[in-house]
Order: C-alpha cells, then structure tokens, then sequence
C-alpha cells in the first residue's frame, strides 16, 4: 500500500534533485521555526500577564474541579449518544425516503433534508428555546438541545447513507432479483448491510460533528463540559485556563472518534482488498 | 417446456434489443444462445424469469403466460446463475447457498445439510462453506453460483455467461462439471454465452443470435457446422478459418482425426458393420 502511493506520488511530481531536496528540507526547517515562534510568543504573552502561574494551572488537579469538568464531559457525552441513536437511524429512514419512488415521499424527504442541512444548528436550537415556548411548546432543557441536534445530524447522515445506497454495486440489486428477493427485501438484507458498511467511518465522522454541536448546550443552560466550563470561568476567573482545558478534552475526544473511524477505514479496505 | 413467442423488447430509453424472436425449448433440454455483444441474449434470458418483461409477444412456461405469474415466486421456482458478482459479498457461501430454500420455508437446518451435499456436486470443498465469496477464487465463485441456482431444486436454470470471467483451464473444468451435472440432473438449461466452442459443447441445441435477437441459425451442433446457414454463421463457428476443418489420415492401418494444425484429434471408427469387413 504505502509502496504503491509512494511510487504514484513520483509518477505525479518529479522525484527532487540534490537541490530540490535542500530547498524543500530549508523550508522545513523553517516554517517548523515560524511556528514554534508564533508558539512561543503566545506563550510569552501569557507568561508577561500571568497566566502561566503555577496557581492558575494547578486548580484544575483539584478533585472537585475535576469533577465539576467530569460532569460537563458526561453531559456532552449523553447528550451526543442520545442524539446519535436517534438521528442515525432517521437519518437512513430519510436516504430510503428520499430514494423511494414515490415521488411525495421523495420530494417531502428531499426538502426536509435541504432545510435542515441548511440552517445553521443555532437557529434551531432558538426555535425551541424562544420560538416555540412562545406558542406554548417547551421541552425539558436537555431536548432542547438534543431535538436540534438530531434535526440537523439526522439531515446531514440522510446524505451520507444515501451516497452509501449508491455506491452498492448495481448488479446486486439484479442478484437479489434473480435469487428472487422482493424489492423490499433485496434493500434490507442485500443492499443495506453493505451501504451501511461502507459508511461506517463516516458515521464515525458523524459522530465528531455531533459532538461539537452539542456545545451549544451552553446556550439552553444543558450541563455539557462548554456550558460548565462557562460556568467554571464566572467563578474562577480564569478564563484563559479553563478554556485551554476544555478545548484540550474535546480535541483528545474527536482525535479519538478520528482514528477510531480510519482504523475502520482500513479495515474495510483491507476487507474489500482481499477480493 | 418454454416458449418465446414473437417477443420482442424496447427498452424504456428507445434501444430495440430484441425485434422480433420465437423459440420452443423442450423439458430437460439444454439450448444455448450465442451471439456478439448486444445481440439480446441477456435480455431474452430474463424474459423467462421476468426480470425483463417482453414489449410485445409472450414468453410461456409449460403453456402459461410467465405475465400472469407473480414475479417473486416465479424467480424462487427458477436457478439464475449470473455473470461474476451475483454472489451476496457480505454473505457466507452457506447463507448465498441458503438464502431461497429458507425464503421458500424450508428449515435452516435442512436447508443448510443441503447446501454441503449441493457444495460437493458443483466441485467445491465443503470447507469453503464458511468463507465469504471474497475469500474465493473466481472459479470457486462460480461453482458456489450454480450451486445456488440449484438449490431450491428447480426444474429451469438459467446461466448468463457464467463462465465467462474465468481463464480457459478453469473454464473447461467448470465446463467438464456442467456436463457431468447436467447428466444427472436432467434440468431445462437455457444458457447464454459468446464462446461458440462452449455452446458446442454444453448445447443439445444451439441458437446463434444476430443484434436484435434475429436467429441467424439454430440446430443442434452438428446441423450447424454441417451447414452453416450463411456467412455470418460461418464465420462465427470459425468454419471459413479452417479452425474446424479436420481431415482423416492412415497410420499403421488405422484412420486418425487430424485437425488443421496436424494435432490427432482421435481415431475414426469404421462405420458400424464395417469392422467385420477389415
Ligand atoms: N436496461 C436497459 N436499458 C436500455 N437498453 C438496454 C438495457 N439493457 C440492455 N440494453 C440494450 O439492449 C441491447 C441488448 O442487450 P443485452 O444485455 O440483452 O445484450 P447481450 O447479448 O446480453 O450482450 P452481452 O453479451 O454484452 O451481455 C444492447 O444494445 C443494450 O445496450
Ligand atoms: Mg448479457
């Protein structure tokens, strides 16, 4: 695999001369330099104003601190599992609809997945928060959050498990014709299964993009780890800190989900390659 | 017993595949349809299972219109072997084998014993059983393929170029195999190909096909090189290219086949009465 990239890679761009080579690693070592410089500066701002004090840092191996975090971490975690259990298989109930021959099905799918997939989550999640409550509709905070989360991811895996439905080769749907499935059945145990694997990975995607949107949670007051690192900021005042932590946990987690979803990857590769 | 008559289709998009076509296939006969690329054979093929539906004239099995039957059970009664890539990926090779008898009732278990016995008939060791068609070979493929087709024990099969993505060695295994099951089993086969040599070989009956399903010739075998009905059939059996030209020689007193390029290709007997006489 590796050998094979490596080979087109030279096929597409000449292989570097001797001075080709010492151009391109003087522009390494240089923009390595640039950034470690931009790294730094930042770093010495905050050392100038303090915030790289040891008092400032240390609060957050506080075990109550810690716990107030945890909680925000479980909060985002539930509200993105909940969603996600919901919009996934919706957003499939859309891909079918949208692909049924049913024209009103289809055209009502269609629309419903453009509306959605267009709107920023924000908007949604003011519709329920101040839109809706004004004509007498409220929800418990936490589905505040999460109905938009769903409306919205359902939208966009909608797309995703269609272009999955596509990729299936076309002559399996004539097999499962020709072994005499119906059209319904040839979808659920012929086509399904293997558009649902081939979108695998980029559920997993899915999933990053779920989480991130349930930091919006802060906006309906929902315990996910922005809302309360929001509020751990009011209390401690240290506004630069707990943000650098809070965003250090969602980077770890979505680099997590990220590499969770390439090892897939290749292993549906492999799988696919071994034919 | 099936018959085509008069059938002809156009596709949705105005493409005539097939003008106008009739044909009578007897129980327990195997009719080959060979013809170039886009001559209609696969489209004639599906006629009889109804996964393509004649614009005009009607195909009957057993004297019963296939448009008044319900498509689904029709399909289950009937073995479709197709081209590479009807098996089920994300299937074992049992479960491929499997999947009919159980949509038709038969008990998962029952279906499943026999799904080893038919493994075996097609040439494949039950081993396999568990791999995914992936995992195998395209002969194996293949061979899985037609043991699939005959599971659920149907009295038509239909084969469109099953063999056609294999190498000639493997080929003429599965050929060899074809035969051998056929013998056995009895079956109507109406079998599609583009290999002249393998409609000779596996056709009771042959049917060359021009584009647009028109039957340039039919016959068994023999008929058509005995006298290849014009110059497209002359050229399609390969008999104006002395391919299939062989002449007799005497050697040590006994009269030897030879073919154009001077292999033996067998020892002529006497005609029968003759052997008294030498
Ligand atoms: N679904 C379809 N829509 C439109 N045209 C079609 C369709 N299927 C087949 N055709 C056309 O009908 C003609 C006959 O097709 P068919 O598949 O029956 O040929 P074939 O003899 O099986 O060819 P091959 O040996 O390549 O499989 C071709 O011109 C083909 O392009
Ligand atoms: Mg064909």
């Amino acid at each position: 695999m590796s050998t094979r990239s490596a080979s087109a890679t030279q096929v597409l761009f000449d292989a570097p001369g001797p001075r080709g080579r010492a151009r391109i690693r003087l522009l390494s070592v240089l923009s390595v330099l640039a950034i470690a410089a931009v790294l730094g500066l930042g770093l010495w701002q905050f050392g100038r104003n303090g915030q790289l004090a040891a008092d400032k840092w240390l609060p957050y191996l506080r075990r109550d601190y810690l716990a107030f975090l945890g909680e925000g971490l479980l909060g985002t975690l539930r509200a993105t599992a909940v969603a996600a259990v919901v919009a996934f298989p919706f957003g499939l109930l859309l891909a079918l609809g949208r692909l049924s021959r049913l024209r009103v099905l289809s055209a009502v799918a269609a629309a419903w997945i453009e509306f959605f997939r267009g709107i920023p989550m924000l908007l949604v999640v003011y519709a329920f928060l101040l839109a809706l409550p004004a004509y007498g509709v409220t929800f418990p905070r936490f589905w505040m959050l999460v109905i938009p989360m769903i409306l919205v991811s359902s939208a966009t895996t909608a797309e995703v498990f269609r272009a999955g439905i596509r990729a299936v080769d076309r002559g399996q749907h004539e097999a499962g014709a020709a072994i005499g499935l119906t059209s319904g059945q040839t979808m659920s145990a012929v086509i399904l299964p293997q558009a649902v694997r081939l979108v695998l990975p980029s559920l997993v995607l899915a999933l990053v993009s779920l989480l991130k949107d349930s930091t919006l949670g802060y906006v309906v007051s929902v315990n996910e780890l922005q809302f309360q690192g929001k509020t751990m900021v009011s209390i401690t005042r240290y506004l630069v800190q707990t943000y650098l932590v809070v965003s250090g946990i969602y980077i770890v987690l979505n680099i997590l989900l990220t590499r969770a979803a390439h090892l897939l990857d290749a292993r549906m590769r492999r799988r696919a390659a071994t034919g | 017993m099936i018959a085509f008559e008069n059938v002809g289709k156009t596709y949705p998009d105005g493409t005539t595949a097939v003008e106008d076509f009739s044909l009578e296939i007897a129980s327990h006969e195997a009719v080959v349809l060979v013809g170039t690329s886009g001559s209609g054979k696969t489209t004639l093929l599906r006629m009889i299972n109804r996964m393509v539906d004649p614009s005009r004239g009607r195909v009957a099995i057993d004297g019963e219109d296939v448009a008044g039957l319900d498509p689904v059970r029709l399909r289950r009664s009937i073995g479709y072997v197709m081209q590479a890539s009807g098996l089920l990926p994300h299937r074992s090779v049992l479960d491929n084998v499997t999947t009919v008898p159980v949509l038709r009732g038969t008990s998962r278990r029952e279906a499943r014993s026999r799904a080893l016995e038919l493994l075996e008939t097609v040439g494949l060791d039950p081993a396999l059983a568990r791999r995914y068609p992936s995992q195998l070979s395209g002969g194996q493929q293949q061979r899985v393929g037609v043991a699939r087709a005959l599971a659920a024990d149907p009295n038509i099969l239909l084969m469109d170029e099953p063999f056609g993505a294999v190498d000639p060695i493997v080929r003429a295994d599965l050929q060899q195999e074809m035969l051998r099951i056929q013998k056995e089993l009895h079956k109507t086969i109406v079998f599609v190909t583009h290999d002249i040599d393998e409609a000779f070989l596996l056709g009771d009956r042959v049917v060359l096909l021009r584009p647009g399903g028109v039957v340039a010739q039919q016959g068994t075998p023999q008929e058509i090189l005995a006298a290849p009905a014009d110059d497209f059939v002359r050229s399609f059996v390969g008999a104006d290219r002395g391919t299939r030209t062989l002449h007799v020689e005497e050697i040590e007193g006994r009269r030897i086949v030879v073919d154009a390029d001077g292999r033996a290709a067998g020892v002529l007997e006497p005609p029968a009465g003759g052997a008294a006489r030498a």
